[in-house]
């Protein structure tokens, strides 16, 4: 193709895929050989381009077994799932079982347990239990502390017990 | 008693998928087959999307739902081998240049399978937009409202792309 028909690429790919030319190209047609017959060159790549670029996709067919080989593969593949599945509900289910079986057997225990006689009089003393007295918890040599001058004071004034008097 | 057998197939997780299968196996192995070119490849692709979608089957019952899913799935997995082989393809080319053409599945005689090659090739160098477009579009069953549905991208627009990505390869294959 000329420099000159470059210019009329786009307008002989568009004539030759939608079979429809412009006012002009149709002008130039007649007195440019070049362009026309790069037109027929065209139409003739656009029918073997038809021929051809259905072949892309439809090439070939899936084969004749193919819906049984896909069914025997997804029942082989959900297999181990739902035995998984089976093992996971079977395990839940027995843990729920013995966590029910404990609970109701505490609470069987605990209603027919009965407190012994002794073990109720010591419960009884338990909660008539006082503290010790703080006479009981004086100590040796308390009283001298009680008696230590404050800052500033004397130890002359500190009182003598009696006893020590004597 | 048959209405009891009926009614427990359906709940059954595996009813009614061979069905879906014998309705959607031949545009499935089409997708897969239009973006690999391998009927090997294609066959391998298209029995994982079922397998995906049998998994999934609970919440896919109905055709319409099924078809739609199982359409993308086998696109996406079909581009997702395809990157492979062209990683491994670069890999292997660095170390050995020489490799035996692949053989075109379907193409009657050896003028038309060296066509179909290269228009094979010509397509893998379209922009990947272009490109999504016309696979799908070759596809039986798949017009522009559904190729639009698959892309998430209007009719229209559709139709522009096929038209732009026709004109480029009619432009290439001289």
């Amino acid at each position: 193709m000329k420099d000159a028909c470059e210019k009329w690429k786009d307008q002989l790919l568009e004539a030759a895929l939608t079979g429809a030319t412009t006012k002009d190209l149709e002008e130039h047609l007649r007195t440019c050989t070049i362009c026309s017959r790069e037109l027929d060159a065209v139409r003739a790549r656009k029918v073997q381009l038809d021929e051809l670029l259905p072949l892309v996709a439809r090439g070939a067919e899936p084969p004749a077994d193919f819906q049984a080989q896909v069914l025997a593969a997804s029942e082989a593949a959900s297999g181990p799932n739902r035995a998984r599945q089976w093992r996971v509900w079977t395990l839940a289910g027995a843990t729920a079982a013995i966590v029910v079986l404990m609970i109701g057997a505490t609470m069987y225990w605990r209603a027919t347990q009965t407190i012994p006689e002794d073990e109720l009089a010591a419960a009884q003393k338990l909660t008539e239990w006082r503290a010790p007295s703080d006479a009981l918890l004086t100590t040796p040599g308390q009283e001298i502390l009680r008696t230590m001058p404050r800052l500033g004071e004397s130890y002359l004034n500190v009182p003598v017990k009696k006893n020590e008097e004597e | 008693m048959n209405s009891l057998i009926a009614r427990a197939e359906e709940q059954a997780p595996e009813a009614g998928f061979g069905e879906r299968i014998a309705e959607n196996q031949r545009r499935v192995f089409q997708i897969a087959y239009s973006i690999l070119g391998n009927a090997a490849d294609a066959e391998d692709v298209a029995q994982e999307a079922f397998l995906r979608a049998y998994q999934k089957f609970g919440s896919l019952r109905e055709a319409e739902k099924f078809r739609g899913w199982v359409n993308r799935i086998v696109f996406r997995l079909a581009l997702n081998r395809q990157r492979g082989h062209r990683r491994r393809l670069t890999r292997d080319t660095a170390w050995q240049r020489t490799e035996a053409p692949t053989m075109v599945d379907g193409a009657k005689g050896a003028e038309q399978q060296v066509l179909l090659e290269r228009l094979r090739r010509e397509i893998e160098r379209l922009p990947e937009k272009l490109r999504s477009v016309l696979q799908l579009s070759l596809v039986e069953e798949m017009d522009a409202a559904n190729v639009g549905a698959m892309l998430g991208i209007p009719a229209g627009t559709v139709r522009s792309r096929l038209h732009t990505a026709r004109k480029l390869l009619l432009e290439v294959m001289k």
